[in-house]
């Protein structure tokens, strides 16, 4: 499989993580975008590492993925604080703060 | 050689030191009767002993602020075993100057929690912790001289601020801190697959190799000159969002708001400068080409855009706020501009690093003295948010008002306040560089920016309170108290005397080659 293809399979995944987080109004929905979008970094990582030889883009995706699961548990945490508080993870209901 | 690695990188260790020491007092430690939980239980090991913790917290980023200015006198070069630690961590001046303003701005922000968070109830110990572990990683994220080591130092510092903004369990504070995780993790996505580009074009994670990689590609049309370009934008957009500049920015008042007023603090210093100081290495040594610097086909013009539109629309939003501590968010963005103007200006002048260096230092202590001085304006019930509830305080309580003052000056830029040389030297090297048009744009913000902290001023000498409005009170707190004390030495010290600070900004530089 050409290094292209791969490109074009992770640029896919990542517009489709940008077009989630825009585009989604659920809290949750926001948070697998971005999860989305690291996964496309992801697979960058370790195709740029395939083409090129070396294992520095292997060892990156390895930290990226730690780096993203501690991310959303954090995230996932205030996610309950805010459902714990107002019953709804909606972004768009959550406008106390304005101005 | 273990001695001057040890000795060298011995801010970030002795905070790292602290943080865990903390959790354990936290944990092992006996829950303080008289500090219990709302709801009348002792809801954690830590409760109720906000103060004692917040002065020990205090204390280990004074001490790493005392080391990083140890480490300055020994000089970085000096220490030969600091080689072994690039280019994970390049330790040199410019590092070093940024540890010791992150372990002001911390110490600073945990003194002000050690009265704040015991006044307001919201008794919880883990608050110290955390800003001693995104301490630790902000100062890693000013040393990272590697992408992963920037990834992985900028999450450490990140996590622990979404979690300090969500510390206060009342909507409005959730829904900050969800608001800004959401766009925090965002950016960084957006800046990881930059980085990964960056990495595929280059086949090198360290800075200084993707600036000769990228040197190498020049001018071709290929896709590794596109790979770079993507990467550019990824990058600096994920930058922007971090240091909240226009337009990247929705989510800084939201954020400064909903968070307890020390994390406010914390954020708007510590971040901010870390920031800055990842900014300008990465775009100085991966991106420090001729042709990415130039202004016709560099960052150049992007970040003149965004510094000009940070300034301008803060600077109009801000006079429009009724509450003080979104007044003052408006107010940090705006100062983003400012030191963005100097970024611009590293392009063509060698000062313009030193000026960045030095003017975060000023705005470090004058926004935490900010803060401070809101903090303590007020109490359990009657905290002090709006310009009503400050009317009048110069006659109820004269020392709040004064410190108050002596920081809005600073933050307007007037002398003989710290802030008056931060902007003085930012404008100079922007002179320097030839920026006429932004240094214009900037003195012009200046003066805009000063009508809304005098208003507060107006509010607190001139102003009678509504009748029948609930006055608010200020708290006594010898830690607010003594974190006001130190940042007014500061502000007045730098600003009487800020040659020898400014001589050692100057030669605080990232290197570039």
């Amino acid at each position: 499989m050409p290094l292209t293809s791969v490109l074009l399979l992770s640029m896919a995944l990542f517009c489709i993580g940008v077009f989630g987080v825009l585009s989604r109004r659920n809290a949750i929905g926001i948070l697998l975008g971005v999860e989305l979008m690291a996964n496309a970094v992801n697979i960058n990582l370790v195709a740029f590492s395939r083409f090129q030889g070396g294992v520095v883009g292997q060892v990156f995706a390895v930290f990226a993925i730690a780096l993203t699961v501690a991310e959303v548990v954090v995230g996932l945490a205030l996610v309950i604080l805010l459902y714990r508080s107002r019953k709804d993870v909606r972004v768009d209901e959550a406008n106390a703060l304005s101005g | 050689m273990t001695f001057d690695v040890v000795y060298g990188l011995s801010p970030l260790l002795v905070v790292a030191l602290g943080a865990l020491l903390l959790m354990l007092a936290e944990a092992f430690g006996k829950p303080n009767p008289q500090g219990l939980a709302p709801t009348g239980e002792v809801s954690d090991a830590g409760a109720g002993r906000a103060g004692e913790l917040g002065m020990g917290a205090a204390v280990v980023l004074f001490v790493g602020a005392a080391l990083s200015l140890g480490v300055w006198l020994a000089g970085p070069d000096n220490l030969v075993g600091l080689e072994l630690t690039r280019p994970y961590l390049i330790w040199d001046r410019f590092t070093v100057f940024v540890c010791f303003t992150l372990c002001l701005g911390g110490g600073l922000s945990c003194l002000l929690a050690g009265g704040y968070l015991t006044e307001h109830e919201i008794d919880r110990a883990e608050f110290f912790p955390l800003v001693l572990f995104s301490t630790v990683g902000a100062m890693a994220l000013a040393a990272a001289g590697e992408l992963l080591t920037l990834f992985v130092a900028l999450e450490t510092m990140s996590l622990g601020v979404y979690a300090l903004v969500g510390l206060r369990r009342t909507p409005r504070s959730s829904e900050a801190a969800l608001k800004y995780f959401l766009l925090g993790s965002f950016a960084a996505a957006l800046m990881l697959f930059g980085a990964a580009l960056l990495y595929g074009a280059t086949g090198r994670t360290d800075l200084a190799g993707i600036g000769q990689a990228i040197a190498a590609i020049g001018q071709g049309e290929g896709p590794g000159a596109a790979q770079v370009l993507i990467a550019l934008v990824l990058v600096v957009v994920g930058l922007a969002f971090k240091v909240s500049a226009v337009p990247f920015h929705m989510w800084t008042p939201d954020a400064y708001e909903g968070a307890p007023t020390p994390a406010t603090s914390y954020m708007a210093v510590a971040v901010k400068t870390a920031a800055f100081a990842v900014m300008v290495r990465v775009l100085l040594i991966a991106f420090g080409d001729e042709r990415l610097t130039s202004w016709a086909s560099g960052w150049p013009p992007v970040l003149a855009t965004l510094a000009v539109a940070s300034m301008t629309v803060a600077n109009l939003v801000a006079g429009r706020q009724s509450s003080v501590k979104r007044m003052l968010a408006y107010s940090s963005i705006a100062h983003a501009g400012y030191a963005l103007v100097a970024v611009v200006a590293t392009i063509r002048s060698p000062a313009a690093e030193g000026s960045i260096l030095f003017y975060l230092l000023t705005y470090t202590v004058s926004t935490a003295g900010a803060f401070g001085a809101l903090i303590l304006c007020g109490s359990r019930g009657k905290e002090a948010v709006s310009y009503e509830d400050l009317a009048g305080i110069a006659k109820r309580h004269p020392a709040a008002a004064m410190a108050f003052s002596l920081f809005l000056l600073s933050l307007a830029g007037v002398p003989p306040t710290a802030g008056f040389f931060g902007k003085l030297y930012v404008f100079q090297a922007a002179i320097d560089a030839e920026l006429y048009v932004l240094t214009v744009v900037g003195l012009l913000n200046s003066l805009v920016g000063a009508y809304y902290y005098l208003r507060v001023i107006v509010f607190m000498y001139m102003r009678e309170p509504a009748p029948g409005a609930t006055l608010a009170v200020p708290m006594r707190s010898g830690y607010v108290a003594s974190a006001l004390v130190i940042a007014a030495v500061l502000v007045i010290a730098l600003g009487v005397l800020p040659n020898v600070t400014l001589e050692w900004a100057a030669i605080a530089t990232v290197g570039r080659s």
